[in-house]
């Protein structure tokens, strides 16, 4: 099994009416809230976080990409990755990635890519997802109906650009390049691993089947929820004659720990309720704009992940529009699997089902959500390493490979990233 | 003695670049060119019945609009004004006075600007294709398909056929029916996404034939201040009045009030 860090990077100060006030965390979001000074501390803590979680022991941390919201401050997830590069020493560096679609032209996230593999010493994990409506079709504007072409023709390019031995020219229906030669090239051979993230395309669980690439399934209602998706995807394996080798899948949960069960409701409530209730407060639209879902998904009656996190917002309150009410409870996202909160024995036993009834190798936890500060997020991730982790490290292991992690430099050849004291 | 407007016939033609398209046909009398607007076409609608008591209404349904497949090469307004050529001369209205709504209004003016003998008026129903951003109207996909609906057509019957569930189809049938109208709203929204701004501005100077803009009072999408715009860009232009009770789908919404306009313009007996 290997265990991943996941940071979404919320801004953490949406104020306490925030869903009754505001139709949208995403896209048309009120400019006024943002504090750049609450930013700034924010994306030290969450460095802090990501850095402390390396170095507790989890084999990966992750970053992603979105665009014009509260959700997640990350429109640049190559930043923040490029930081870690440096500042840890051996922990993959997943980027759950960049949305190919909207680099113009592509080979951008090629070169950038490369650039964070070669700074880390062949940590890299390529993640590729197309991206959220939000962030696509309306904060960057692409046409939902050529979108997952564009995406196609750009990761074509970037694979070609990554692997080919000469330059190359580049005839696209979006991107044309007369000369394809990105340099740096990365530090894995071929390249760095190929995860994709996933919010529950039928296309996508296919796509990944048939290029071998690791699918992670990245929702926000737990493992109960996600039960459908990844039989999709496994079935889809079946069909195609692939082994159900747990490593080529993926699964993201929040997670809180603490010694005690009430201890643990006492500390998760409110982060877990601002994330629910505020990072997911989207205005249904914005969702599912018509091109976004292909005609398959739409066939098969299957909504994205931000499609259902909006409705369910809706439901919730009844209404999208000011006045609307409270929101989700605490106790239906703990009973519903949204978040798995306990001692690190109960954990540990929610996780091993997490992990065995979906068959997923690659567990993304969320151990900062919504508003948890960064003292409570450090604790979390500790008690997680220490004592949830030894737990189900060992699931998966004997019996299957893991062909899709990094390929680090050996260390006695890695640059020490040790930083120069500085004399004050 | 059968009506001649009750006989429609549905034929499928092919263009020269190889595509085939669903072109309906019906009445008697000059060749009338009818172009669909967003909502796409399944059969005659109650403006083309009208017209068709003294004219040859002649209207192909655009790609991925309903009655014709989804065609995915059709990516850029270029695509699509050399689509439209093509489908004009298969269907036998080159040349024709054409009525055309909406995103097809838009089409038109496209088309006329490279080619002007296109046709030879054009009544054009709330045409997209202009942008200010101190007037941009709603954003048609950032508003619920319930919203949508009635944004597009506000009398009752029209947004039965828009966004109802048709009677007698069982859950298979009705999940075509589904698939069949996010196609077209898909279709739709390529043509204006993000915003229905292509540069036709800078070439409407180029269309010679005589235009007759035509908006519903209430159209919220292209708001009717947008007449005047167009009107102020092409070199032979009426304004007519707004009609009142219609929405962005003027024809849908008053089908009578925009017939009589477009008899104005190309009198059956002209």
């Amino acid at each position: 099994m290997k265990a991943l860090w996941f940071h979404l990077m919320p801004y953490p100060e949406l104020p306490e009416g925030f869903r009754e006030d505001h139709r949208s965390v995403w896209v048309d979001i009120d400019p006024s809230l943002y504090d750049p000074a609450v930013g700034h501390r924010a994306y030290h803590d969450y460095l802090d976080e990501l850095e402390h979680a390396a170095a507790c022991g989890f084999d990966g941390i992750c970053v992603n990409e979105h665009h014009s919201n509260a959700y997640g401050l990350m429109p640049s997830p190559n930043l923040m990755a490029s930081a870690l590069a440096r500042s840890t020493d051996d922990a993959a560096i997943v980027v759950m990635g960049n949305s190919l679609a909207l680099y113009n032209p592509p080979i951008r996230v090629a070169e950038e890519m490369a650039m964070i593999d070669g700074l880390s010493g062949g940590r890299l994990v390529a993640g590729f997802p197309v991206g959220t409506p939000m962030d696509t079709c309306f904060a960057y504007g692409m046409n939902p109906a050529t979108l997952r072409e564009r995406y196609h023709e750009a990761h074509d390019l970037v694979m070609q650009a990554w692997t080919a031995d000469e330059p190359f020219a580049f005839n696209g229906t979006y991107t044309k390049l007369r000369y394809v030669n990105p340099w740096p090239r990365p530090m894995q051979d071929p390249h760095p691993p190929i995860w994709i993230p996933g919010g529950g395309s039928v296309e996508t669980w296919e796509w990944c089947a048939e290029m071998d690439y690791v699918y992670s399934y990245l929702s926000y209602f737990g493992y109960k929820a996600g039960q459908a998706t990844m039989k999709g995807f496994w079935d889809r394996m079946a069909a195609l004659g692939r082994e159900p080798n747990p490593f080529q899948a993926g699964f993201i949960q929040f997670v809180g720990v603490a010694d005690t069960e009430a201890e643990a409701r006492r500390l998760y409530r409110e982060p877990a309720e601002y994330f629910f209730n505020r990072c997911l407060h989207l205005y249904p639209p914005f969702a599912d704009p018509p091109g976004y879902r292909t005609e398959a998904t739409v066939r098969a009656g299957v909504e994205g992940m931000v499609k259902q996190a909006a409705d369910r917002a809706k439901a919730a309150s009844g209404s999208s529009k000011p006045g609307a009410s409270a929101g989700l409870s605490f106790d239906e996202m703990v009973d519903r699997g949204y978040v798995v909160i306990g001692t690190p024995t109960t954990v540990a036993e929610q996780l091993t089902e997490v992990a065995t009834s979906l068959n997923v190798g690659n567990l993304m936890l969320l151990c900062q959500f919504g508003n948890m500060d960064r003292d409570l997020a450090m604790f979390n991730t500790d008690l997680v390493a220490r004592k949830v982790l030894p737990e189900i490290r060992g699931l998966f292991t004997d019996e299957w490979e893991h062909r899709w992690w990094i390929k680090p430099m050996a260390a006695d050849q890695r640059r020490s990233t040790t930083r120069t004291e500085v004399a004050r | 003695m059968t009506d001649p407007t009750s006989v429609v016939e549905r034929r499928v033609v092919a263009t020269s670049g190889g595509g085939t398209v669903t072109v309906f046909e019906l009445g008697s009398g000059p060749i009338l060119g009818v172009l669909h607007g967003t909502a796409g076409l399944d059969g005659p609608t109650a403006a083309m019945e009208d017209l068709a008591a003294d004219h040859r209404v002649i209207a192909p349904c655009l790609p991925g609009f309903g009655s014709t497949p989804d065609e995915p090469s059709l990516r850029s307004i270029h695509d699509w004004v050399v689509a439209l050529s093509e489908i004009s001369d298969a269907a036998g209205i080159t040349g024709a006075p054409w009525l055309a709504s909406s995103i097809s209004a838009m089409l038109a003016l496209e088309l006329a600007a490279i080619r002007p003998e296109a046709f030879a008026s054009l009544v054009a129903v709330g045409p997209t294709g202009l942008w200010d951003a101190d007037d941009p109207g709603t954003d048609l996909y950032a508003v619920s398909l319930g919203e949508q609906a009635s944004l597009l057509a506000q009398n009752t019957s029209t947004l039965g056929v828009l966004a109802g569930d048709p009677d007698g189809l069982d859950g298979d049938e009705l999940i075509e029916v589904g698939v069949s109208r996010y196609i077209r709203r898909r279709t739709a929204a390529s043509l204006v996404w993000p915003l229905p701004d292509h540069g036709l501005a800078g070439r409407l100077h180029r269309v010679s034939a005589p235009v007759t803009l035509v908006w519903g009072a209430d159209d919220r999408l292209v708001p009717p201040s947008y007449g005047e715009r167009f009107a102020g860009l092409l070199p032979e232009a009426t304004l007519a009045a707004p009609i009142a009770g219609a929405a962005h789908l003027a024809e849908l919404d008053a089908p009578a009030e925009v017939a009589a306009i477009v008899r104005l313009r190309a009198p059956a007996g002209a």
